[in-house]
């Protein structure tokens, strides 16, 4: 109830709307509306292919959007996960501490800042998504191994599926952030007094290690296909969450600050409990590890451990599993301060909470992703119309903006915002992101808009709209005329002479028809599956849990140690 | 609980001693997004006066780098940011800082001289601006006096107008974009000529409007394998003149990087041309072109705006003839300052050295930029 009163008004009011990647997710789950089974989509970088993102979050979009349009089926789909991940933050703090800490681990999870930093500064959908569901699997997972049975075995490996097919980044790092201290605690775990023998904890491991990755090797098959045909090996794109955060305070506020909140407060007793309890040590060990990385450029960690794909990766998402790491700590620091200090802890606790909610959720007012967000429908209508969109056309100065005019029109660009799916030479070779924001990205930036302008004629390149004067020079002595202004003359529309029509691109990246069919289908029916496994009752021993011990202060009396 | 509280330090200590080392010693990607500045001691030498100080202009935080200056009592902040942007919108403010470089020349106890160029990221072109710095002692930390290069002001005047100017009529509203009633201006290439250079094969030559109207033009250039069968397309792209008046001659340059000549059997030239509204002005005057023999061959003259506007951003073109007139050579430079009225701005054109031997004449034209230009 707490995270529908707190997340369900503010997105009714479309609040992610104003983040940096939401209408890029609606972009993708406008194609899937109107081209389920068909993942080549010819709205960016002269085509390019679904394929390389998972894509059940989308889908979830575009399937709801049938009823409510597509910005309303985003919030829903949003809010389904919000639900979703407070249910799975409980499930998975009740592995580590007891049932009244794990609750408030979940209170505290609808104020968590980094959820509130993804959802509505981010737009980062696909991993709020998977987030909730691999939250949800891990207890299956330590069921399994804990004590077999068939039923934790189906739910985990169909939950992970589920994951990945929503998001496989999460699934490839939270194996090591999540998912081996949960095998740690599983081995470290007592049950009348007995372990899990080695042998069985090594056969369940791998039993379910194989069949998880033999099942994400299916349901992906299109994605990992495409990304052994076409690795990403163009030119890294800096992103500022590489930054070191005490050099440049800017983005350590943006992504140490707003994400951590009140919960950097808590790090000392993460330390000291996480240490002191041996059952906890897993669990802080992951944490410091994903908090690390998280911090960017801060430390050399990520630069060293990720090695390349600490250029390719963004820090953010590091950031927000440590928070997630961290939540049955903090649910084990509310009991003690409640216990302690009765109302004056709980009216702390609730202001500190509120008070992280309120700014990350307010992040994207003061920091905002698009300062001059605009509209662009009169934009579309002018390429919609007297066949403009025969041709192609890239935008500059356009922000984030290019994902809704992209939806909007029918006319294609050489330009968009998933690097990773853009296989133009000119686009993968200089190390700058999108066209439209070409200059922020300097001499690589302009290189590159360079490049896609004098191939005008071979991608029927004919409109260059223009929303920032900067690049006004270069259209000019490029030999390209200004032929109309839009919006009170803020947009100006750029038309080079002598461009023949774009053509559909011969491209090898596209799918074949079988792809686009196991596309459809596959992600999206793990998700149904995942949906009706969990009708499936549980195992009695679950209830068993109730005898076991958690973590609370009187672990730290001497001799009483688990270890 | 020895054991935990052990543990517990050590990762307290770890995260404080990786967050130490990853400040002083920056990560190359954090260093980037710092300007080039860690938490290592600054100023303490002339040469890192004058790098923090480009460091700053790079970040363009301009407060910290006008506070930083010796001699900062000599002009206003504005000033000192105008120098380095420019005054008028010229091409430098359609810029920025990209990375800097840095050279001693001279020091001593209490002074010293420092190069500090600045490499510019632009739309057009690849502009460096070079300055040779003089630095200050200043207790214990070096400071830099910034030769401040003044405004140029343009006296009061009256300058008289007369220039031609050619308007269309197009056919209506529903007109498609480049349709129209009339014939296309009659263009001719009147020279073409491939080269084979290290970075591939460069097709140049000369393109003449024989007509009595303006035309937008460009080229294309398609090269033909030994079987006749295209094997790469370019564009002349920014290697010309676009805006061609009646009877003028443009120059064009077409690049096809990683080509080799061997394999071209014959090149295919497309010259496309339309007809535009334009006008003669602005006028600009080249004065004292003159090519300077190798090494460092190149071609030095200067431009004067005979115009009453400001001309923002001036296209120098240089075509270089051998002694039988022709074409061996196209290059071209971007002016990165504007163009004042009645104000000379000097031009420097590069002519690579193996060439250089070859050219016998050359000629001159200009291609402008004006903010705000017409639609």
């Amino acid at each position: 109830m707490a995270a529908l009163a707190v997340h369900l008004p503010l997105l009714l009011m479309k609040l992610p709307l104003k983040s940096y990647d939401t209408y890029f997710h609606i972009f993708f789950a406008s194609h899937y509306l109107h081209h389920w089974f068909n993942p080549w989509n010819t709205k960016w970088y002269a085509g390019f292919s679904q394929v390389t993102y998972p894509p059940v979050p989308q889908q979830w979009v575009a399937l709801v959007s049938r009823l409510v349009g597509l910005d309303l089926a985003y919030m829903l789909v949003q809010m389904a996960a919000i639900l979703l991940f407070v249910v799975g933050v409980y499930r998975f703090a009740k592995l580590w501490v007891s049932p009244r800490a794990a609750s408030y681990a979940a209170l505290a999870s609808v104020f968590l800042g980094s959820e509130s930093f993804l959802v509505y500064c981010a737009g980062q959908l696909p991993t709020t998504f998977a987030a909730p569901i691999y939250l949800n699997a891990l207890p299956f997972l330590f069921e399994w191994i804990r004590r077999g049975g068939w039923r934790s075995y189906v739910k985990a490996t169909i939950l992970f599926t589920a994951a990945a097919a929503a998001h496989h980044f999460t699934l490839l790092f939270g194996s090591f952030f999540f998912a081996l201290p949960v095998l740690a605690l599983a081995l470290l775990d007592r049950e009348n007094g007995e372990r899990v023998s080695t042998p069985s904890f090594i056969a369940r491991t791998l039993a379910i290690v194989i069949v998880v990755g033999a099942a994400i090797a299916v349901v992906l098959l299109p994605f990992w296909i495409a990304l052994i045909h076409y690795p990403v090996t163009q030119t890294p794109i800096p992103h500022p969450s590489r930054a070191n955060y005490i050099l440049s305070p800017e983005w350590g506020m943006n992504y140490f600050v707003v994400p951590f909140g009140a919960l950097a407060l808590a790090l000392p007793f993460i330390f000291v409990r996480g240490s002191m309890v041996t059952r906890l040590r897993p669990l802080l060990l992951g944490f410091w590890v994903a908090f690390l990385l998280g911090l960017g450029g801060t430390t050399p960690v990520g630069h060293l451990v990720l090695r390349r794909a600490f250029d390719v990766l963004t820090m953010e998402r590091f950031s927000y599993w440590a928070t997630l790491l961290a939540l049955p700590f903090v649910g084990l620091l509310a009991t003690e301060l409640i216990d302690r200090y009765r109302s004056r802890a709980a009216v702390s606790l609730g202001v500190l909470a509120i008070s992280t909610c309120a700014l990350a959720v307010s992040w994207t007012i003061y920091h905002p992703a698009d300062p001059e967000a605009f509209d662009v429908t009169s934009v579309a209508g002018w390429l919609n119309r007297d066949g403009h969109d025969q041709y192609r056309y890239v935008t500059l100065g356009f922000g984030d903006e290019i994902s809704r005019l992209a939806q909007l029109t029918n006319a294609g660009s050489v330009d968009g915002e998933w690097n990773s799916g853009r296989m133009l030479p000119e686009l993968t070779r200089y190390g700058g992101a999108q066209l439209t924001s070409a200059k922020y990205y300097g001499k690589p930036g302009l290189d590159s808009l360079r490049a896609i302008l004098t191939h005008a004629d071979h991608y029927g390149l004919k409109w260059v709209l223009v929303r920032d004067h900067y690049y006004d020079p270069l259209l000019s002595f490029a030999g390209w005329r200004p032929v109309d202004k839009l919006d009170e003359e803020t947009i100006t529309i750029w038309s080079k002479d002598g461009v023949p029509p774009a053509t559909p691109l011969n491209s090898p990246q596209m799918p074949p028809h079988w792809q686009g069919v196991l596309w459809g289908t596959l992600p999206f029916g793990s998700n149904i599956l995942a949906i009706l496994v969990l009708f499936i009752p549980e195992e009695r021993q679950q209830k068993a849990r109730a005898r076991y011990r958690f973590a609370s202060e009187e672990d730290l009396v001497p001799g009483r140690m688990a270890s | 609980m020895r054991k935990g509280a052990l543990l517990a330090g050590a990762l307290g200590a770890a995260t404080v001693a990786l967050v130490a080392i990853g400040t002083i010693w920056p990560v190359p990607e954090a260093v980037a997004y710092a300007g080039g500045q860690s938490l290592m001691p600054k100023s303490s030498t002339p040469e890192a006066a004058v790098r923090n100080l480009g460091d700053e202009i790079v970040l363009q935080a301009w407060d910290k780098a006008y506070d930083s200056l010796a001699n900062k009592a000599e002009f206003t902040e504005q000033e000192f940011v105008g120098d380095i942007k420019g005054y008028y919108p010229n091409l430098r403010s359609y810029s920025d800082v990209d990375h800097i470089e840095v050279f001693p020349l001279h020091a001593s106890a209490n002074d010293g001289d420092v190069q500090l160029k600045l490499y510019w990221s632009t739309v057009v072109g690849e502009p460096v601006t070079t300055r040779n710095l003089h630095v200050v002692r200043n207790g214990d930390r070096w400071q830099v006096e910034w030769p401040l290069v003044k405004k140029t002001i343009v006296p009061p005047q009256v300058i008289p107008v007369n220039y031609l100017r050619w308007d269309v009529i197009y056919r209506g509203a529903g007109d498609d974009w480049g349709a129209q009633d009339v014939e296309a201006p009659h263009v001719r290439i009147v020279d073409m000529h491939p080269v084979q250079r290290a970075e591939g094969v460069v097709v140049l030559g000369e393109l003449l409007n024989e007509d009595v109207v303006p035309a937008y033009v460009s080229v294309t250039a398609t090269l033909l394998g030994k079987d006749q069968a295209p094997l790469a397309t370019e564009g002349s792209f920014d290697k010309i003149c676009h805006l061609l008046l009646p009877k003028q001659v443009t120059p064009f340059l077409i690049s096809f990087p990683d080509a080799s000549l061997s394999d071209v059997r014959s090149i295919r030239m497309t010259p496309f041309s339309t007809l535009v509204p334009a006008s003669a002005d602005p006028v600009i005057e080249i004065d004292s072109a003159k090519l300077n023999p190798a090494p460092d061959a190149s071609l030095t003259g200067q431009l004067i705006n005979q115009s009453g506007q400001v001309v923002n951003v001036a296209h120098v073109l240089g075509t270089f003839y051998d002694s039988t007139g022709h074409v061996v050579w196209v290059a071209d430079q971007y002016v990165d300052h504007a163009l004042l009225p009645q104000t000379p701005e000097p031009f420097d054109i590069h002519i690579p050295e193996d060439l250089a031997r070859k050219v016998s004449s050359q000629r001159t034209v200009v291609a402008s930029y004006v903010a705000g230009g017409a639609l």
